[in-house]
């Protein structure tokens, strides 16, 4: 992991041209300004696993599966 | 009553006072907003979350306690109001609220479930949101059962 550290009103680059610039310190949270091309996504880190998480959960679940996971539960 | 085809079931009816509604959709999902909830008995506490828009879309859950008898949620201030609950309490499971994980199978055969996002039913208003927690308390892949064949489980 690469530590940075930046003041309010300071930026970095990411890739040359996704910019990050802390726009306000506060004392639990920081105010981060992104600007970056519109076919970059850019999600909060839980919102990002959740996505992911939901298309793992929408994908088919074999009949066996099913079966294996009801019969352990019932144990 | 309607019916719909379904993705494990074959056609079903259903009751338009089961239908469930999240106004956001979910997560990856925005545009799924109905769906409702096929509970078949025999095999409890398993809860299937079936699209009424797409019939191939249907998500395997479980009951949150059944997983945990302890959880806690910690659902937003926002999502809260997505519910139309008051801000500031959480909200009881089981009370007023049902509440449930969806269950992945990862590539390694475990099934898991998602208790960092639970999926939070208002019993009454049928109103639904995938709670996205800002904690790390419970974990997005939390193993509810070993892959298929394993000797010891």
């Amino acid at each position: 992991m690469l530590v940075i550290r930046r003041r309010a009103g300071e930026s970095f680059l990411i890739d040359g041209n996704i910019e990050v610039e802390i726009l306000e310190v506060g004392s639990t949270q920081v105010k981060l300004g992104i600007v970056a091309p519109k076919n970059i996504a850019i999600l909060r880190k839980e919102v990002y696993i959740t996505h992911e998480q939901n298309r793992a959960a929408s994908r088919e679940i074999s009949i066996l599966e099913l079966a294996s996971l009801a019969d352990k539960l019932h144990r | 009553m309607p019916h719909i085809l379904t993705k494990y079931f074959g056609s079903i009816e259903y009751r338009e006072a089961d239908v469930v509604r999240f106004p956001s959709g979910l997560p990856a999902f925005e545009q799924e907003t109905e769906f409702v909830l096929i509970e078949p008995p025999s095999v409890a506490p398993m809860v299937f979350l079936q699209s009424l828009q797409q019939s191939s879309l249907c998500f395997l859950s479980l009951a949150i306690l059944a997983i945990d008898p302890d959880y806690s949620l910690a659902v937003t201030a926002e999502d809260l109001q997505s519910l139309h609950l008051e801000p500031g309490r959480q909200p009881g499971i089981g009370g007023e609220i049902a509440c449930l994980a969806l269950l992945a199978v990862a590539e390694n055969g475990r099934i898991t479930a998602n208790l960092l996002a639970p999926i939070v039913i208002d019993r009454a208003s049928r109103r639904a949101v995938q709670a996205i927690r800002i904690d790390s308390t419970y974990s997005h892949q939390y193993q509810v059962a070993a892959p298929m064949g394993d000797v010891c489980s």
